[in-house]
């Protein structure tokens, strides 16, 4: 395992120094360790960021994927080693201060009962705001930028309570980008959304991204997503994560192998070239059907072990519940 | 190899600028000085000010109201300072008392908003995270062991009401504040602390015993200056927090990942809201005993009445005020000659309030899922 974590680590630093531009970033982990209580749940990892990239981190259910994200927003305190930004330790930076360079939209973020759309992304402003001035010309201006990119204009006096699952994902999307923030860290957009308003919001996050017209860099983005297929999609840089460190991290087309789905999801796919980008697309080998001849009992267990070489863990309730 | 990454990005889609320029619904901005801008809610003001109306004329009433009527004209004059023929009954006996139900209320209406925003629970309020109880259970005491003064007894009832807040609030720590974890634990302190005070109550005399039962419901006889001045001096010294407090609600009013993402330092926040609500609320528990469901009833009529996101503060303090003096003068009048506590008003109008919010609740919940 730590062989292949090194790999990983090195895998950036060499790409920092063969590409100029693409491989800085401002944010950066160092050998962080993250913890709920006495359970560690992400270990020794380094991350950085690439600046104006879109960044996906992948990986099975409970491989510490979010947990990452989380303290790359400061919402977790590291166990070990820190999260940089622009080389300083995030602890050592005012929370409202990191607020003016990073975004967080959280996972299932609750809204005050009844608030309206425009207020709820007029809250994005928050660290730009204090007691005198709660209200500037740069505060409408981003937060009708925010709500015109995300398409939410039309239901500025709406309440939030009202709007249905992909409309209310595009409203918390635009309170994150009134923050106007450099770095966008969204964890899991597009869950709960149905698969055109999950491309509509995966498009949006690719918008943020891509340098404006007059060639400033585009923002910065981390996401977690549990769609494999569709990270490989969007991602110009793809983390891939289990138990707790870095399997692999590049672009997709270069460490999306089957090699790698087996090793990091347990799960055995055919690797072959998506139809309309090109990207690599997981397929995962045939639906279980009934074995014509050997009861069904027999061949369940046997496929689980094939492909549980590395994860047992995985699939030892299976088995349990077979037996 | 990344270097060309961001070629592979789709279409640099620029939407322009609207020239219709967003603010948040229902707001103005006012401005005031060449950088001060300041967000008010147009509903807000509008209800703020009719309940300043409402106030004007319940106090009105209530120093015209009484075993003697009263003319508007003479109690103008007595609250101007002219002479007057009524200045007894409403300078002396009826304006101290109704200047220390306005004070509780407003004591109560803003420590009821400031702990319901912290506890993210319409039912939450100083009678359900042991303010009251703890208050009660230290007033109590002192009576038993033949403390009577009453000008010693408000000093127990705000010890003992910031002490069991304290206990609850140290309780429900765990690594941050979980809201529904500081309700439960409020509840469980308050219901301990109920025996506490019903065993000084069964310890003590029969005297002392209906003297202290007579304190919890909450009353407002045979309050006068001496009881208005401390709360009056506290609210004025709190006044900046309280003021800080009405913007700092709008921040911890989010799920606590999203205030924290921005740039919110929710722990001081919330600590700093909660202590400001609970020496209020032990204050007016202090001053007139625990008047209950007031702290219940203003935020949330005041935030049914704003449409806000947040709890109002403005508008609970002036219902509040509404509420105490209002029910005071119904309590007085209502089975004259005989004087009820303000408190078994307030809590006959609360009770089915409660009921009627938790059936709306639920309602609401079962429509908004199906």
């Amino acid at each position: 395992m730590s062989p292949t974590t090194s790999d990983a680590a090195a895998g950036p630093a060499s790409a920092t120094a063969t590409a100029p531009g693409a491989g800085e970033g401002r944010l950066a982990a160092r050998a962080l360790t993250l913890a709920y209580e006495d359970r560690t749940v992400v270990r020794e990892l380094d991350l950085t960021v690439p600046d104006g990239q879109v960044t996906v981190i992948v990986g099975p259910n409970a491989c510490g994927k979010s947990t990452t994200l989380r303290a790359l927003g400061r919402l977790l305190k590291p166990r070990g080693g820190a999260v940089l930004l622009d080389g300083t330790e995030l602890a050592r930076i005012p929370t409202k201060q990191i607020a003016r360079s990073i975004g967080l939209l959280p996972q299932t973020p609750v809204a005050p009962e009844a608030i309206t759309v425009s207020d709820l992304v007029a809250r994005g402003r928050q660290p730009h705001q204090s007691w005198w001035q709660q209200w500037s010309d740069e505060d409408e201006r981003a937060v009708t930028d925010a709500m015109a990119r995300t398409d939410v204009t039309a239901l500025a006096g709406r309440a939030v309570d009202e709007l249905s699952g992909g409309q209310r994902q595009r409203v918390w999307i635009a309170m994150a980008l009134a923050q106007d923030t450099d770095l966008l860290l969204l964890d899991e957009p597009t869950t709960y959304l149905d698969i055109a308003h999950q491309v509509e919001v995966l498009d949006l996050v690719r918008q943020l991204a891509s340098p404006a017209a007059d060639g400033t860099r585009g923002r910065t983005v981390v996401t977690v997503l549990h769609d494999l297929n569709q990270a490989a999609r969007y991602a110009d840089r793809l983390v891939a994560m289990k138990e707790g460190r870095i399997v692999a991290e590049g672009r997709p087309g270069d460490i999306v192998t089957a090699e790698l789905v087996r090793e990091v999801f347990g799960l055995d796919a055919v690797i072959v070239p998506d139809p309309v980008t090109g990207s690599p697309l997981v397929v995962p080998g045939a639906p279980w059907s009934p074995a014509p001849s050997a009861s069904s009992s027999t061949s369940v267990p046997a496929s689980a072990s094939a492909s549980a070489s590395g994860s047992d863990s995985a699939s030892a309730p299976t088995t349990g519940k077979v037996l | 190899m990344t270097a060309d990454a961001p070629a592979t990005a789709p279409e640099k889609t620029e939407k322009p600028v609207k020239p219709v320029r967003v603010r948040p619904s229902g707001y103005a901005v006012l401005k005031a000085g060449p950088r001060g801008r300041f967000l008010l809610h147009r509903r807000s003001c509008v209800v703020a000010a009719a309940l300043v109306l409402l106030l004007a004329a319940v106090c009105v009433a209530y120093l015209c109201v009484g075993e003697s009527f009263v003319a508007p004209g003479e109690v103008v004059k007595v609250i101007l300072g002219q002479p007057s023929s009524a200045e007894l009954v409403v300078g002396t006996l009826r304006l101290p008392r109704m200047v220390v139900g306005l004070l509780v209320g407003v004591a109560f209406g803003i420590a009821g908003a400031l702990i319901q925003t912290v506890a993210r629970n319409p039912l939450a309020s100083p009678d359900i995270i042991g303010v009251s109880q703890g208050a009660s259970a230290l007033t109590v005491g002192a009576l038993t062991f033949g403390v009577t003064s009453y000008t010693f007894l408000p000093y127990f009832s705000v010890v003992g009401g910031i002490a069991a807040a304290t206990l609850v609030y140290v309780f429900a720590w765990r690594g941050g504040l979980h809201a529904t974890r500081f309700v439960l634990i409020g509840i469980g302190f308050a219901i301990a602390l109920r025996s506490v005070t019903t065993l000084f109550l069964t310890k003590g005399d029969y005297l002392v015993a209906q003297q202290a039962q007579i304190w919890m419901t909450g009353s407002l006889n045979g309050r006068g200056w001496p009881e208005a001045a401390p709360i009056g001096w506290t609210l004025l010294l709190l006044l900046p927090a309280v003021v800080w407090a009405a913007r700092a609600q709008r921040t911890v009013s989010m799920d606590d990942d999203t205030a924290t993402a921005l740039g919110v330092r929710l722990g001081r926040v919330r600590l700093g809201l909660v202590a400001l609500g609970v020496v209020l609320a032990s204050v007016a528990t202090g001053t007139a005993g625990p008047v209950d469901f007031v702290a219940l009833l203003a935020p949330q009529i005041a935030r049914r009445t704003t449409r806000t996101a947040q709890i109002p503060l403005l508008s609970s303090a002036l219902l509040g005020a509404v509420i105490v003096v209002g029910g005071d003068l119904l309590a007085r009048r209502l089975f004259s000659p005989t004087e009820l506590p303000v408190g078994v008003l307030t809590a006959a109008v609360g009770a089915p309030y409660l009921i009627w919010l938790i059936i709306r609740g639920h309602r609401g919940r079962s429509g908004g899922t199906a």
